[in-house]
């Protein structure tokens, strides 16, 4: 596939465009979008790849919600020295799966602090061919997040709710709550109570959102692709303190 | 209420309290949090935060309150301590930053501070001749260093204003790093030291006063850095129209003209206070900030307008 066909597909998917945006907020500074059916066997090497954008010596990595090929990239990371970490705020590389609404042709792209890179340099650029050539086209989208730092968790303020891209909501924390939310593809509703938020029902297909662990932890955020939604725990980034 | 899907939640949590348990039954187990304080000193607020232990956190304010009233001691201005390490240590650092800034920093214009009334607070606008006898024993090259012990000529002051606080804040923070804290900041009376990330694990978003309006400048982001303002709005007095403020021009013997505020940014706060005052005092502060090439400056000249000079640090204005 052409890079700008693969673009042009990226960019029209909706659910990449609040990913996209919210990747330029949350402070990754590198986030890899993998298209394809067998994720493990590409994200080693393309990670590999695009450390060298990074100086972050870090190599501890976390699932953010549940990920249909979660064993097999638990083992070939960890073939190549990563450790899985529990605590997604602690970790260096979260993972989180999406779901495509059509079938799309394997491939990856990188952002960085919200910026389209092309990371196909001769290294890669075998790996893209044969991503092409000999892979059946997937729903499957894996999201690689890079913190160029290592962040401490910090509990969060509000939860953002984003509908196609565009956010519609900010619920504080500390309110509990539950909220409906229409969407094009149906509804969906949210739970928040004691400082957590997480999913309690939705109309998609395969209820990953549903399945996703509470969330509670500035930046953690639960994706659901089909229904173009996305929760996502902030902080009020206000003015630590003043000089002058 | 629908309860949190349980499966994967349940057993994270348990694998995650597993070491946690181990490590409270080792008996070693200290919660780390945000603590904020508040201390008097220099005649300011100093803003103290930290991520610590509560235990440790005491300790740590009394160490920065006795680091405070150590330099407070030394450098206050009725002071007249010209032989401890301490002061012959930051006259050095004083003497460095007076040579490359062309005399526009100088720790010696106390008597001029004096002449206009900025000490004892009644203003006055002195006469030309006044200022010109003064001028005589004004100038850090006419101190002489001899046998551990500094001389100064009859009539001499020091005025450590512009460059003691930011060499506390150093001294404090650099002991409270020592102590094994990671993140955090101290800022007094805008002379501030930041590490670490602040509590978005992000870099430390530190607001800067508007020269003439409420609210913000802009905001920097910064950690591992230091940052000092200058104005001319921090301390002054306005008489017939005209703004008369305590940014003297050494040379001169008048307040410094040109300059709204300057902001610097950099590894030590010391240095950031003493050229924050170089700067605004310099008709050439490109010349300055070369050599020091580690450090920037956000300047707003006296038509309000807002420029940068040397080192480039995150900046961004405020709707």
């Amino acid at each position: 596939m052409e890079r700008r066909d693969f673009f042009k597909i990226m960019l029209a998917t909706p659910v990449l465009t609040p990913l996209i945006l919210s990747s330029k907020k949350t402070g990754n500074d590198l986030e890899l979008f993998l298209i394809s059916e067998e994720p493990q066997m590409f994200l080693p090497l393309l990670l590999q790849q695009i450390q060298e954008y990074s100086p972050n010596e870090g190599r501890t990595f976390t699932f953010l919600n549940p990920h249909p090929r979660e064993n097999g990239l638990k083992k070939t990371l960890s073939e190549k020295g990563w450790r899985f970490a529990r605590e997604p705020a602690t970790a260096h590389l979260t993972l989180s799966f999406g779901y495509l609404l059509n079938k799309a042709l394997p491939s990856f792209t990188l952002v960085r602090k919200g910026w389209i890179r092309d990371i196909r340099s001769r290294k890669v650029h075998p790996l893209w061919q044969e991503m092409n050539k000999n892979h059946a086209p997937s729903s499957c989208l894996t999201i690689a997040s890079l913190k160029t730092k290592t962040s401490v968790p910090s509990t969060g303020e509000f939860v953002s709710m984003y509908r196609d891209g565009q956010k519609i909501e900010a619920l504080s924390l500390e309110e509990n709550e539950e909220k409906s939310y229409k969407t094009q593809g149906g509804r969906i509703t949210v739970q928040i109570a004691g400082g957590k938020v997480w999913v309690t029902e939705s109309s998609c297909r395969h209820k990953i959102c549903l399945y996703s662990p509470p969330i509670s932890l500035a930046g953690e955020r639960i994706v659901c692709a089909p229904n173009h939604f996305l929760l996502e725990i902030e902080r009020s980034s206000s003015i630590d303190t003043v000089i002058g | 209420m629908n309860a949190p899907p349980p499966s994967t939640l349940s057993l994270a949590k348990k694998l995650f309290f597993l070491p946690l348990t181990l490590f409270l039954l080792s008996g070693c187990a200290v919660k780390e949090k945000w603590h904020t304080s508040t201390l008097l000193v220099f005649d300011t607020l100093c803003e103290i935060k930290i991520f610590c232990s509560p235990s440790e956190f005491k300790a740590a304010q009394e160490n920065v309150d006795r680091i405070f009233s150590e330099i407070e001691s030394h450098f206050s201005p009725d002071a007249e301590d010209y032989s401890s390490s301490m002061v012959l240590d930051l006259y050095r650092r004083a003497l460095q930053v007076f040579t490359d800034s062309g005399g526009c920093f100088d720790i010696t214009v106390a008597p001029l501070s004096r002449l206009w009334g900025f000490l004892s607070k009644s203003y006055v606008v002195p006469a030309h001749e006044q200022i010109q006898s003064i001028l005589e024993r004004i100038g850090v090259e006419k101190i002489k260093e001899e046998k551990g012990t500094l001389i100064l000529l009859p009539g001499m002051k020091l005025d450590w204003g512009a460059i003691a606080k930011g060499f506390a804040i150093d001294l404090a923070s650099r002991s409270l790093i020592e102590r094994g804290i990671s993140r955090g900041f101290i800022n007094a009376g805008g002379d501030l030291y930041c590490w670490g990330q602040n509590p978005d694990s992000q870099d430390w978003n530190i607001g800067i006063k508007h020269p003439r309006q409420s609210g913000f400048l802009g905001i920097i982001s910064i950690s591992e850095q230091g940052a000092a303002t200058t104005g001319d709005y921090q301390r002054y007095f306005i008489k017939e129209d005209v703004r008369y403020h305590h940014v003297f021009d050494p040379r001169t013997g008048y307040p410094a003209e040109g300059k709204q505020s300057v902001t610097v940014c950099g590894p030590e706060t010391l240095l950031c206070d003493a050229l924050s005052t170089a700067l605004f005092v310099s008709k050439r502060p490109e010349r300055i900030m070369e050599k020091y090439p580690d450090y920037g400056a956000i300047i707003v000249d006296s038509e309000g307008n807002l420029s940068f000079l040397g080192k480039i640090f995150p900046f961004h204005t405020v709707d």
